[in-house]
């Protein structure tokens, strides 16, 4: 099976392809948020460079967030276009279990905390348990660095922070006493190449937001309020 | 045949068209996500940005099969897709979606303003439309006076310094207290008030052709806060009669100074009655002809965008696959 994998969770414009003859590729083409000016052309390089036409692709693995709300849009969007183009199989993964494969595979072991910077001063963040696999103990969450760091120093359990949110707050997390800091900034593209292997397809996928859009937010507190 | 498939996010329409060399439309498929605005009394741009990727994947594959097209292999020349202008986090949704389909396929694509899309439109449902035109462009977010020798030769005679004509509509609607959009509201009510019950100002009458529609907002306003007792219908009327006149006497002056052989109405604000009523008077007394878009073609439609990227494909270069989008793309930028 031909794989691309598409990510574009963070500043970074990232794609990873895998052929059935076992070729594998990966890049990160741009890391400024020019996720729309970016991507398409990366894909076309990363297909030439595997020797392969868009058509043979046979699944097409896209991130669908946590992250940039304006970057998720134009992967899912592309993975979209490519997958109905190409005749595809099109499933989505989590910016913050890539992140918890990418840790795995650097060894990391124990509690892992996947942090996307989700700006405005907040972060995304959901909690694994790493030993042979990777296993969520938390469901994927909006919190303000503060308080993830407050909890872990409460906790005072061994826990180790990965992704470009613990990366921007390194300040908060570097003092925890018991953890310690992977530096993973982009989600591995290679790792959606695996974990979307055995997903089921999906007909329709969806970014995961975990926040409403701002009007939506003060409407809602306008009507309480009233 | 040549066939083009259109694609159109600029604002809150997801669209998708397969247009053939004749203008003849095969395919045409619109999602509004309208109804999640209303609350907020106009377009919220993320809600917009979020629709738009939850559509447009089913909204594609509609139009290729209404078209009869095999979506793994159609038989399609290019691809055209709006770049500009238009709410950014929309924009960028037909824009990824329409470059993968262009990799994919291995089928060229352009980026079309959609402004030129617009006046594509009279050419989808008028067949011997003759040049030169004059035509009014009149939307949510655009009001100009266009005079076009040909498809995609266009100059910009004049637009609005300020507010468009769809915005004073929304805004005095929602002064008056009634729904988003504020378009078919008013004209609705206007049918059964009087046109001179209040005294508003006919602004612009310079010589140029630029309009302007803030001032228009702001007199109604102070008229109705000093005549308390007048009825919406009443208020409605007045205001609509204003606003439909100003267009019309700067379309007047520009077929008094071109020489055109006819005249068309074009954007949202063209499904308005009296907007309508009005154009085909004018064209009679200049003996011109008169192309009044219907409902569906005066909506955002890919229709329009596909037929405008059939040109851009057969006359130009196609775009590259690094293209960005442009949220403020002017019509007069337009090469
Ligand atoms: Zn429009």
């Amino acid at each position: 099976m031909n794989i691309l994998a598409i990510e574009t969770a963070t500043p970074a414009c990232a794609m990873a392809l895998r052929t059935s003859d076992g070729v594998e590729l990966s890049f990160v083409v741009d890391d400024e948020r020019h996720h729309t000016e970016a991507l398409t052309p990366g894909i076309r390089d990363l297909l030439i460079q595997a020797g392969i036409t868009p058509k043979a692709i046979d699944r097409v693995v896209v991130d669908r967030g946590p992250g940039l709300f304006t970057g998720l849009r134009v992967g899912i969007a592309t993975a979209i276009g490519f997958a109905l183009g190409a005749s595809a199989d099109l499933v989505g993964v989590t910016s913050l279990e890539l992140l918890a494969h990418g840790a795995l595979r650097g060894g990391v072991r124990g509690t892992l905390v996947s942090a996307v910077d989700g700006r405005r001063g907040e972060v995304f963040v959901q909690t694994f348990e790493l030993d042979d696999d990777v296993t969520p103990v938390s469901e994927p969450i909006v919190s303000i660095p503060q308080s993830v760091a407050d909890e872990w120093t409460k906790r005072g359990d061994a826990v180790t922070f990965t992704g470009d949110g613990v990366a921007r707050y390194e300040t908060l997390f570097l003092p925890l006493a018991a953890g310690a800091i992977f530096d993973q900034r982009v989600p591995p593209a290679l790792e959606a190449l695996r974990l979307g292997l055995d997903r089921p397809k999906e007909a329709l996928i969806v970014p995961l937001y975990l926040r409403e859009a701002d009007a939506v937010a003060n409407f809602t507190t306008r009507e309480r309020s009233q | 045949m040549t066939l083009v498939l259109g694609i159109e996010t600029s604002c809150d329409e997801t669209a998708a068209a397969v247009v053939d060399e004749n203008f003849r439309v095969l395919s045409s498929i619109v999602e509004s996500s309208i109804d999640e605005h209303r609350a907020f009394g106009g377009v919220v741009p993320e809600l917009a940005g979020r629709a738009h990727v939850t559509t447009i994947g089913p909204v594609v594959r509609r139009a290729l099969d209404d078209a009869g097209l095999d979506p793994s292999e159609p038989a399609i020349a290019g691809l055209a897709v709006t770049s500009g202008p238009g709410l950014i986090g929309s924009l960028l949704v037909g824009l990824s979606t329409t470059k993968a389909l262009s990799l994919a396929w291995g089928v060229p694509y352009v980026g079309v303003n959609h402004l030129e899309g617009h006046l594509f439109a009279p050419l989808l449902e008028s067949k011997d439309l003759e040049w030169p035109l004059m035509t009014l462009l009149v939307s949510g977010g655009h009001s100009l006076i266009v005079r076009q020798s040909g498809p995609g030769q266009h100059e910009v005679l004049g637009e609005t310094i300020d507010d468009a004509a769809g915005e004073a509509y929304d805004k005095v609607a929602r002064w008056l207290g009634l729904g988003y959009p504020g378009g078919p509201e008013i004209d609705r009510l206007a049918k059964d008030g009087l046109a001179d019950a209040l005294k508003l100002p006919v602004s612009m009458i310079g010589d140029d052709f630029d309009l302007s529609f803030s001032g228009l907002k702001t007199a109604v306003v102070r008229a109705t806060e000093a005549h308390r007792e007048i009825s919406l219908e009443d208020v409605a009327a007045s205001f609509q009669s204003a606003l439909c006149e100003q267009l019309l006497r700067k379309l007047r002056q520009s077929l008094e100074r071109f020489e055109v052989r006819g005249v068309a109405l074009a954007g949202g604000v063209a499904a308005n009655s009296a907007l309508r009523a009005g154009v085909t008077q004018l064209a009679k007394e200049f003996g011109l002809e008169c192309h009044l878009p219907t409902m569906a073609m005066c909506t955002d439609n890919a229709a329009m965008v596909a037929a405008a990227g059939l040109f851009r494909l057969s006359s130009g270069v196609p775009s590259q696959l690094n293209l960005s989008a442009r949220p403020n793309w002017q019509l007069a930028d337009v090469t």
